[in-house]
């Protein structure tokens, strides 16, 4: 939030899926499929990469 | 239908190996400065006024974010003009430094899938920028087009509209609002977390946790839905410049176009008098709520005790527009493939990870939970959420799905070297490309409204009407002389 940076981790709520909420079931959204290039490529990524990502507020 | 103008800036986020985020300013500049290709070095400021606000009045200075104030604690900055490390492009971009990003102010346009385009292609430029430095320094860079660092830092990604200014502040507001808040359905480019309470597993905005005001001038700090600055970029007695602030940064470029397509579309109807009444209670409310509904029922409250939602309301934009206004091309293409998209959501029939940013993500993000086991407690998610977003074909993620033909795909190599060589079409922006191009020796400044020549031994200002048709026939110009009389008479 502006002016109080978050600095903890933040997680959803425990147990919390999407689609959990009432109302309609979610859409239906295709998967990529295939031999998968793209997990191959996602297992490279430094599953901390995010963690460490600090950037200067920008307008 | 007169053509509305516009333009996108993106603000890039920025890493350097073993670089923090106090020394982004400095590192932004150098990325800026290393840009290899032809271009004009320099910015006329003199025509700027970010503190000028639309509804009357001047603020006697713009908020900052405190936890910037320390990065900048004790730090000595160059001139101002040479912190900011300006370039204008051949194509009339203006790429920057701009607190700490470098960006990509596209050139104006008048149609949708170019300006999607040029935007597309502002990533080839920043890439090259950041290419050039790793040379320079031989330390890692990364980019991301992208609007959150996941820690409260947003940087942004504004969208430019030229309006009359006769429409003022009160239409706009009454008139727009409606379509910012809901906007993000169709064109968020998704989040997984917030940063803002309360908390979610994943949101369709990146920028909707950092909106706490309905209206005002602010962009680093109390940001607005509505942002209210008055800096025209043309002669101010005829024009507005209404600056978009509460957009993502969109990877898929038919999402680009979509983003723009429904402000122009909203534009339109307050132009002509037959824009939809709503009056949301909350708008800010509504913006976050929206964002996430992972029931996709996207209600909104309205003011009194009723309730309506995002397919109302934009069904009520799409209906007005067919029912006042003649639609050009791409306005049709608007309202037709919008339809389809919230159909598709609502009623879940088809596909719409090709041409929805945070449904692409979100399919990857399930993809790979599937494939691994885990859920949205797993921290690699924001991991994997960034690098969607990392402009480098070789490993970002949404490149990886063009690849594998999940998601629309930009422009071709050859298609971009193009829109990286000219402006757009009859816009300003070409003019502005050419003088670059063909008489980078003769021109001495220039910005978004007027560009300054050395001609016949004096300085030659030139202004540049934003609603004129700039003719092909100026590439023919074969001196500066003749290119300035040519610019006087475009109308």
């Amino acid at each position: 939030m502006d002016g109080d940076r978050l600095t903890r981790p933040l997680a959803p709520e425990p147990g919390k899926k999407l689609g959990d909420d009432q109302g309609p079931s979610r859409p239906q959204i295709n998967k990529p499929g295939g031999d998968n290039e793209l997990l191959k490529r996602m297992k490279k990524i430094d599953p901390d990469q995010a963690k460490r990502y600090r950037q200067r507020s920008g307008q | 239908m007169r053509p509305i103008l516009a333009g996108i800036e993106t603000e890039y986020g920025l890493i350097v190996d073993n670089r923090g985020a106090e020394d982004q300013v400095d590192d932004a500049t150098a990325l800026v400065a290393a840009y290899p290709g032809p271009c004009h070095v320099g910015w006329d400021y003199r025509y700027e006024s970010p503190r000028a606000d639309l509804r009357g009045f001047t603020l006697k200075k713009l908020s900052y974010d405190p936890v910037d104030a320390k990065f900048d604690f004790g730090r000595a900055r160059h001139r101002d003009e040479n912190v900011r490390a300006d370039r204008i492009l051949p194509n009339g971009a203006r790429l920057y430094n701009d607190h700490g990003h470098p960006e990509y102010s596209t050139p104006e346009c008048k149609r949708l899938t170019e300006l999607a385009n040029h935007d597309a292609s502002g990533q080839t430029v920043v890439l090259r920028c950041g290419q050039e430095r790793e040379k320079q320094i031989g330390a890692r860079i990364r980019l991301y087009k992208n609007n959150t660092d996941f820690h409260g830092a947003s940087y942004g990604t504004h969208e430019n509209y030229l309006m009359p200014r006769e429409i003022g502040f009160e239409r706009l507001y009454r008139d727009l609002m409606p379509m910012l808040v809901v906007r993000q359905v169709l064109v968020g480019a998704g989040k997984v977390g917030a940063e803002s309470e309360p908390q979610v597993a994943y949101q369709l905005s990146q920028r909707a946790d950092f909106f706490v005001e309905t209206a005002n001038a602010e962009t680093l700090y109390r940001r607005p839905i509505f942002n209210t600055r008055d800096e025209p970029h043309a002669n101010p007695e005829d024009w507005i410049r209404l600056h978009v602030i509460c957009g993502d940064a969109n990877m898929i470029p038919s999402a680009t176009a979509r983003k723009v397509g429904l402000v122009k579309l909203a534009l339109h109807l307050c132009e002509n008098g037959t824009a939809p009444k709503w009056s949301f209670r909350n708008p800010v409310e509504a913006f976050r709520a929206i964002s996430r509904d992972d029931s996709f029922e996207f209600r909104i409250q309205l003011e009194g005790s009723s309730w309506t939602n995002a397919y109302e309301v934009f069904e009520s934009y799409f209906a007005a527009a067919e029912r006042t206004l003649e639609l050009d091309e791409d306005m049709a293409w608007v309202i037709s493939s919008s339809r389809r998209l919230l159909a598709n959501l609502r009623d879940c029939r088809e596909n719409v990870v090709r041409e929805i940013d945070w449904a692409a993500k979100r399919s990857m993000l399930e993809q790979f939970m599937d494939s691994e086991q885990v859920d949205w407690n797993d921290p690699a998610l924001r991991a994997y959420d960034l690098e969607y977003h990392n402009v480098d074909p070789s490993e970002g993620l949404y490149a990886a799905l063009v690849e594998m033909d999940q998601v629309d795909a930009g422009p071709t190599a050859e298609e971009t070297e193009r829109y990286l060589s000219r402006g757009a079409e009859g816009a300003r922006s070409f003019a502005r490309g050419l003088a670059v191009a063909k008489f980078g020796d003769k021109l001495t400044s220039a910005c978004w409204r007027t560009m300054t020549f050395r001609a016949e031994n004096e300085q030659v200002e030139v202004e540049m009407p934003p609603d004129a048709n700039y003719p092909q026939a100026l590439e023919e110009a074969e001196s500066v002389e003749s290119f300035i009389q040519m610019l006087r008479g475009v109308s």
